[in-house]
């Protein structure tokens, strides 16, 4: 597992699976096998998977806390904006939660001899309708950081 | 991925998804100023400079405190961290979520 790297708006994280990329793209877009493996124990997994792969074509799914005594439910949907296997799917996040904006995740798989890196990219986390021109995003980065400075 | 507290959460998003709301912000952050003050330097009348106030002081992002006859608001950042945090849960999120992918793919094999 390779550390993440983290801009203001994006995070990527990438990891090297000994697998084709082809085994890899149909667990990525396939909802039965999505269903088997977008789990953390103890923390998170996903209870109900649709996706209907054509550019254009949405998907949703449905995360439940896995965390005991917590019963809370995330869902997110999107639109599939790329689809080209078995080596890029790129499509839209958006969380079923007011105020929250759209963001783009973006899957890339590169294949060595059997062995692939694939890497996520999540982007717009907190821009698109949060940033303007002038002010916006880095501003609110700004606060946070001197707030924290300020603590420590 | 899952919020601590949503209401609050929801509350800061909404804070700072305003432009004009953001502006102030950044007025505050030079240190604190009487509502008059902050009115000035928008176009928009002074009841609606007091709403935007009021969303931001709704999201503890703003503190007003009365003067004589003048409100005088100062800025607190501490409930940004909300947002820091839901970044931080994404950065998990996403690392967890591929340790399990590699775990299901590679024991396929």
């Amino acid at each position: 597992m390779n550390p993440a790297a983290t801009s203001e708006d994006t995070i990527v994280q990438e990891i090297t699976i000994k697998a084709p990329a082809g085994c890899i793209f149909a667990a990525l877009t396939n909802p039965e096998e999505t269903l088997k493996w977008w789990a953390a124990e103890g923390k998170f997994r996903a209870t109900h998977v649709k996706s209907d792969l054509r550019p254009g074509g949405r998907w949703s799914m449905r995360v439940v806390s896995d965390r005991t005594g917590d019963a809370s439910c995330t869902s997110v949907h999107g639109e599939f904006r790329a689809i080209d296997p078995p080596r890029l799917l790129i499509f839209t996040w958006i969380r079923d939660e007011e105020h929250h904006p759209e963001t783009l995740v973006r899957w890339d798989l590169e294949e060595t001899d059997g062995v692939t890196t694939v890497r996520v990219t999540h982007s717009g986390l907190t821009s698109e309708r949060l940033r303007t021109r002038h002010s916006g995003w880095p501003l609110i980065l700004e606060l946070l950081k001197t707030y924290l400075e300020k603590q420590s | 991925m899952v919020t601590k507290s949503r209401r609050q959460h929801d509350a800061v998003f909404r804070a700072i998804s305003d432009p004009t709301r953001r502006e102030i912000l950044g007025i505050l952050r030079g240190g604190h100023q009487t509502v008059g003050g902050i009115a000035a330097n928008f176009r928009m009348s002074r009841p609606a400079i007091s709403k935007h106030l009021r969303l931001l002081h709704a999201a503890g992002l703003v503190v007003t405190e009365k003067r004589g006859t003048s409100s005088v608001c100062s800025l607190d950042a501490k409930p940004l961290r909300v947002i820091d945090d839901w970044l931080h849960d994404y950065e998990m999120f996403w690392s967890e979520s591929l340790k399990s992918l590699k775990k299901y793919v590679e024991e396929k094999q």
